[in-house]
């Protein structure tokens, strides 16, 4: 028999460019457990948000996530809204729902990069983070921020679209579809792709089930949740999506069920411009929100993002609890690692599209 | 989300406890019940009904309680509400129905100070191991800066 060794992984490490800690057991060269450390970039935000106005927090929970920032927004701005029983015009629940979808395309392009980044694919890395650069464009051009657009406010949106903007959208939409489905095409019919991801991290779906698990890693092992459809926020009761489904529940299912995702997105977009309503783009909120609780939903890039708000009555949250979908992925993690080879341990990391900024908070 | 049955469901197997509704905005149900009986019913909604998804578990110090609520989801929101003593925070834990809660409680734990009774693995997840002082989302926390202000 052959002896343990216990590598430690992180805080600091080459695979991800975020922190957090693995102690990884090895036989040889096959993983026999693992233990997971959190917390290197707790800002403690939960706590934080209470000392903030609502308008102030709203500029806080922006920046709890580096990737997907503007969903984080939506969440608590549709449960601030329902606390305050405000109703926000089509336009602004439409440029709402527009950029949480360029949104989608920008973390799926990052996330096939990393992989690529991952498995020494280096190809894909450049060709995805290239495209990639067209949807933070589009973001740039509706709200002058690439990352943190700052597009949402309590009651709307303060983005709108013009004319020009319009035609100049769509030509970069129809574009960067056009190679999303040339990279799909890639990724594919890659061999080496397919040797690096297939049947590694497999999840079942009964092991999804068990651990709760969310997003795009849940509907890649056949469970078909998808908020979008399911719940109906923001502009998606008038959208039809169309949800990407795979059944191997392994990381190369992952990857084309994010890749099949983005063309989805990008279709939704062109479809949100076209039927853009007139009129307003938000409304005027009251700074003091009526005492009550509210839970908001909505499906980020990486799944279910939850916002649990309860309100004193005052100026500021009484208490903002945020569950981020990466947290229920971590929890399979060390499951996922039972068994694989040290090689594929950064092949599994990957696959779930981690955000420890996003879980730490 | 069938509201009616869940009640009807939680009331067989719970005769005894008083189960209170409320309704709150984007469709979410809350039900409150006591801490006891916490265990039983995520049993009953595992085993007879559609539920299986926990979205997370939210832990507040509020009116003098530490409050925990059960977030479900199945094609509409279903929390379950229950109220813990401050000076004696204790509950069953989940984990052995859902491995999925295993974060939420040891989350919960350390932030509120909570003790899941049966927990597999509680060790802190986020604060540092040496973290000395109150649970961070209790009251008598307060923030550093708040520390020099007062003092």
């Amino acid at each position: 028999m052959s002896t343990r060794i216990t590598i430690p992984i992180g805080p600091q490490h080459p695979l991800l460019k975020e922190p957090l800690s693995f102690m990884i057991t090895v036989e040889g060269e096959r993983v026999v457990d693992s233990a997971l450390r959190l917390g290197y970039v707790h800002r403690g935000i939960e706590r934080l948000c209470q000392t903030k106005t609502y308008v102030q927090n709203l500029h806080l929970f922006e920046r709890v996530c580096g990737i997907c920032s503007h969903v984080h927004t939506t969440v608590y701005c549709q449960g601030v809204e329902a606390l305050l029983g405000l109703e926000v015009p089509p336009r602004g629940l439409y440029l709402r729902t527009l950029l949480c979808e360029l949104e989608r395309v920008h973390s799926h392009l990052l996330w096939l990069g990393i992989l690529g980044e991952n498995i020494g694919f280096q190809t894909i890395f450049m060709y995805a983070w290239r495209d990639r650069e067209i949807a933070l464009d589009i973001m740039e051009e509706l709200s002058g921020g690439r990352v943190t657009h700052a597009g949402n406010v309590i009651g709307g949106v303060r983005i709108d679209v013009g004319d020009a903007q319009f035609s100049s959208i769509v030509s970069q939409l129809n574009d960067l579809e056009q190679r999303v489905e040339k990279l799909l095409d890639v990724i594919q019919h890659e061999r080496t792709l397919r040797a690096r991801t297939q049947g590694i991290g497999y999840l079942s779906p009964e092991e999804i089930r068990r651990y709760c698990v969310v997003g795009p890693v849940a509907r890649a092992s056949g469970v078909d949740v998808d908020l979008r459809r399911d719940c109906k926020y923001a502009a998606y009761g008038r959208l039809h999506v169309n949800v990407a489904l795979a059944h191997e529940g392994d990381v190369w299912a992952r990857t084309m069920v994010r890749a099949r995702e983005a063309i989805e997105s990008l279709r939704l977009c062109r479809q949100l411009l076209v039927g853009l309503p007139e009129g307003p783009t938000h409304v005027r909120a009251p700074r003091r929100v009526p005492p009550g609780e509210v839970v908001s939903r909505a499906e980020a890039p990486r799944g279910e993002l939850l916002y649990y708000i309860r309100s004193d009555g005052s100026d500021k949250p009484a208490r903002v609890k945020i569950r981020t979908p990466t947290l229920t992925s971590l929890i399979t993690v060390h499951d996922q690692l039972e068994g694989v080879e040290m090689a594929d341990v950064s092949v599994v990391l990957s696959g779930i599209d981690l955000c420890i900024a996003c879980v730490d908070r | 989300m069938n509201l009616p049955r869940i009640l009807e469901l939680l009331q067989e197997v719970l005769p005894a406890a008083r189960l209170e509704v409320q309704t709150v905005p984007i469709d979410e149900h809350f039900i409150s019940l006591p801490p006891d009986n916490l265990h039983a019913a995520v049993r009953a909604l595992l085993e007879r009904s559609d539920i299986y998804h926990l979205s997370t578990i939210t832990g507040q110090d509020v009116d003098g309680q530490i409050e925990l609520l059960y977030h479900f989801w199945e094609g509409g929101g279903l929390t379950l509400r229950t109220s813990l003593p401050r000076d004696r925070a204790r509950i069953e834990t989940i984990t052995d129905l859902i491995p999925g809660a295993s974060f939420y409680e040891r989350e919960i734990a350390e932030m509120l100070g909570v003790t899941f009774l049966g927990h597999p693995n509680p060790q802190p997840l986020f604060l540092p191991e040496d973290w000395k002082g109150d649970p961070p989302l209790r009251r008598e926390f307060s923030l550093p800066e708040e520390r020099q202000e007062g003092e």
